[in-house]
């Protein structure tokens, strides 16, 4: 099925269509699309965004009417508008045939599906066909995007991050597993679509220009999370244990993505933090070893983390890297298994409890406080503390990245031998990487440990390397708000589909093969990213990078 | 002392298998420089395969030495066009791709083989009880006793081995899948067809794979979704131990590492607990003194 969707996707003047034909027959689309979104969709209530009313276009009928209104602008000029519509026609087509297959099902048949419904489908498979029969400019690069003067340059960042914000908060806050998995997939073909006309392109130099601005309004709207909570705790507990990952998915990210380095066994390391913070922690149950101010606590787990990477790396870095991706497996289920069985130490398959809350002084990171009138639950403290980890993480990869050492891993990860010709100590450069990436798990599986309350040995199962490393392939190996981007939507997306956690690593398996073998780069790709942010590098390209000829998406 | 001819005599039965499940870790390896992570899910499905056909196509009062080579049979074709498809679907157009893509690819296809039978093949998560189809009953020699279904695993899985060794040393297939592990590029000149000579590689894997399905099947009864997994990982440690590529050392390592383990659960303290732990040890202590393994010549970088 997906080479033919790829096919149909790269249909090139086969129907030859004239181009007021295709445009007429978008034109038609989109009338069909307003018509039909403005018609109920159910007979019945209850359908989450209120189907059974007309001219109320809520919930995914909303989503299919931005769409369509988007698909109508671009349809009148937009250089590469072909890509970009088949991308948007077939979300919106997925869209509804998605709400639709909920209606019937939800409701007991067909029956309970309007007229709205059939009409908008009907609309949709004609936008298809008009975008698919459109002539393609064949446009290498969009010019429709302006260079904006300064200060427009500034307002298009903040607008962009706040857009951002916004449509995060309001994912969110989409409750229904049906209309959440509607928003997913317009998302997806919206994205796409933008992508396709080079908007990111186009907001990549915006912020690259604007590099100050951009990051600290990026952190402020990090920081800004947890108000929009309204005291819930729900969400600031999955923003705690999201961010803990995302921070270990940095430090994978070093290893993987920038040294080249298969680590399957990561998320032993991860445990290694966990349970140095849970031993020394004072854990109400379970042999604790007394109690190690937090401060010290994480570069103690980073320190005991990054010296075992070294005495596993050393051996194993002299070969080839397939040996390290099981090496690393090896020792995963190794960190496992003895901490499963020395009871003595680790309280085995029981593991550690009562882990308290970290606490400075007077101040409880567990306990709700009022910050401005609001009042933010305990997880907030923990998010916030997690914020700054990720933020030294990221200064100390930013910088190593633009150093001799980044220069250096990605050197042996292009060609090894290549780099070990031009004089670099590849053992020595691959042992510091691996070790690096050790500690920042270490580092964060401290806090872990305390925002989890509890280790157990059946936290560090091989799955959680799987994860860890879907998220940085799936955001973009070797860059930084990749990793983040692929550990917030594979540990928070899940939240919002409890209905389908069970297909949840069939997915995550599933993907991994599609990222692979459609969009190696990721994401957010670094070689784009190389050249925007530093230009004297653009030599070095991805590890992940399609040869020519290698049938792709790559835009 | 008979213990420990017990303990090495269950340690040939282990490595029999450890080694049926390496030579296509090792062949694969050898020709396409790749960890194929899904071979051990490919051997779980070939196990689910037999169990299907026994299960729901045979009839239930089949004597059971009739239904043991249509089982085994069963076994070895699920896993044979399993690993082709595999090949064909998420391997190939990688081809030529970074070496890391692949390896990604391959844990993906692992990850994935595995939920799709633990969601929709029945009671998959449980485990179900595979049908003993060789008759009850031990051998005894000396102090030492093996039942017959462990002698019968020991005997098949040789019978094979030497099936495979006859083919790789002597067929046409076999005298181009050589020429294709030295060197690709030249063997294409040769006239092979390298496409070809890869599926069959992955299929004479999946097949020994298969067998070894339905063996682990009725030496270790209930199978489920996980048996891929650990038997996976020890049988690539057992071609690591050997040589990777080489098929004569995964034998061996297979037997080696069947047999360390054996003694190791027995002779060291909190041995059985510890028991899936032993075989990386061993991996890590023979990446460190011997990385090419038992047999395996000097690994080359391959640019």
């Amino acid at each position: 099925m997906i080479p033919m969707l790829q096919r149909a996707l790269r249909i090139q003047h086969t129907w030859n269509l004239p181009l007021r034909t295709c445009q007429a027959m978008a034109a038609a689309a989109f009338v069909l699309e307003v018509v039909g979104t403005n018609l109920a969709w159910a007979t019945y209530t209850g359908f989450p965004g209120l189907m059974s009313l007309s001219f109320y276009p809520a919930g995914a009928r909303s989503y299919v009417l931005a769409l369509s209104v988007a698909l109508a602008l671009v349809a009148v000029r937009f250089t590469r508008r072909r890509q970009a519509g088949i991308w948007a026609s077939l979300a919106s087509f997925a869209l509804t045939l998605q709400t639709l297959i909920a209606i019937s099902r939800d409701g007991g048949g067909l029956v309970n599906v309007s007229a709205g419904a059939w009409i908008t489908l009907l609309g949709t498979i004609l936008g298809i066909i008009a975008f698919v029969a459109l002539p393609d400019d064949g446009a290498p690069l969009p010019s429709s995007w302006p260079r904006l003067p300064r200060v427009l340059d500034g307002l298009a960042v903040v607008a962009g991050i706040g857009a951002a914000m916004l449509l995060l908060v309001y994912g969110l806050s989409v409750d229904p597993a049906n209309q959440f998995v509607g928003l997913v997939i317009a998302l997806i073909g919206g994205l796409a679509a933008l992508n396709r006309l080079g908007l990111f392109a186009w907001l990549g130099a915006l912020y690259a220009r604007q590099q100050g601005l951009s990051l600290a309004l990026i952190g402020l709207a990090a920081i800004s999370f947890p108000f929009t909570q309204n005291g819930e705790s729900y969400w600031l507990r999955v923003g705690a244990n999201v961010g803990v990952l995302a921070a270990a998915a940095i430090g994978l990210n070093v290893v993987v993505g920038l040294a080249g380095l298969l680590d399957l066994g990561y998320i032993a390391f991860f445990g290694v933090g966990a349970y140095v913070a849970a031993l020394y922690g004072n854990a109400g149950l379970g042999p604790s070893r007394g109690h190690i101010p937090f401060l010290l606590i994480v570069p103690l787990g980073a320190l005991v983390s990054g010296l075992i990477g070294v005495i596993i790396g050393a051996p194993t870095l002299r070969l080839r890297g397939d040996y390290l991706a099981i090496v690393t497996l090896g020792f995963g289920e190794i960190f496992r298994i003895v901490v499963n069985t020395y009871d003595g130490f680790t309280g085995g398959p029981n593991g550690l409890a009562n882990i308290p809350d970290l606490a400075f002084g007077s101040f409880n990171f567990g306990l709700p406080h009022k910050v401005f009138g609001i009042t933010l639950q305990g997880f907030a403290n923990y998010y916030w503390a997690e914020l700054v980890l990720i933020a030294i993480v990221v200064f100390v990869f930013s910088r190593l990245d633009r150093s001799r050492i980044g220069r250096a891993w990605v050197a042996i990860r292009e060609d090894e031998l290549a780099a070990a010709a031009m004089g670099i100590n590849t053992v020595a450069y691959k042992l510091l990487a691996f070790g690096i990436g050790a500690s920042v798990a270490g580092g964060s599986g401290t806090i872990q440990a305390h925002v989890a309350t509890q280790v157990s040995p059946d936290s560090f199962v091989f799955m959680q390397s799987v994860l860890l490393l879907a998220a940085v392939v799936l955001g973009g190996m070797g860059t930084v708000p990749g990793a983040l981007v692929g550990a917030a939507i594979l540990y928070a997306v899940p939240e919002k589909l409890r209905a389908f956690s069970d297909y949840r690593l069939l997915i995550f398996g599933v993907l991994l093969i599609l990222v692979m073998r459609f969009r190696p780069e990721g994401m957010i790709a670094s070689k784009r990213r190389q050249r925007e942010f530093h230009d004297t590098e653009a030599s070095g390209s991805d590890a992940l990078s399609a040869p020519p000829g290698f049938a792709g998406a790559v835009p | 002392m008979t213990q420990f001819f017990q303990q090495l005599s269950d340690g040939v039965v282990l490595g029999a298998l450890y080694a049926l499940i390496a030579l296509g870790y090792t062949m694969v390896y050898g020709i396409v420089q790749l960890i194929n992570f899904a071979h051990g899910e490919i051997f779980m499905v070939g196990a689910f395969g037999g169990y299907t056909i026994y299960h729901y196509l045979l009839p239930d009062n089949m004597p059971a030495l009739v239904a043991l080579p249509i089982v085994l049979v069963a076994s070895m074709i699920t896993s044979g066009v399993l690993a082709a498809i595999v090949e064909r679907l998420a391997y190939r157009p990688l081809r030529n791709a970074p070496r890391l893509a692949p390896l990604i690819t391959a844990i993906g296809v692992s990850i994935a083989l595995q939920e799709m039978i633990r969601l929709f093949y029945p009671n998959a998560d449980r485990g179900e009880p595979f049908p003993q189809l060789f008759p009850n009953g031990q051998v005894h020699f000396g102090g030492v006793s093996e039942s017959y279904v462990n002698c019968f695993l020991v005997v098949l899985s040789v019978v094979l081995m030497l099936a495979l060794r006859t083919f790789v040393l002597h067929s046409a297939t076999g005298r181009a899948m050589r020429a294709t592990a030295q060197d690709p590029d030249t063997a294409r000149l040769m006239g092979i067809n390298i496409d070809r000579i890869i599926v069959t590689t992955f299929v004479l894997g999946g097949l020994l794979a298969g067998a070894a399905g339905t063996l682990q099947g009725m030496v270790a009864s209930p199978i489920d979704f996980q048996i891929g997994f650990i038997a996976g990982l020890k049988a690539f440690t057992a071609a690591v131990l050997g040589g990777i590529g080489n098929i004569t050392g995964a034998v061996l390592g297979g037997f080696v590492l069947g047999i360390v383990e054996a003694l190791a659960t027995q002779y060291v303290p909190n041995g059985s607990a510890l028991k899936d732990a032993f075989a990386f040890v061993v991996l890590i202590l023979v990446l460190v003194f011997r990385p090419t393994g038992l047999l395996g010549e000097s690994v080359r970088a391959r640019a």
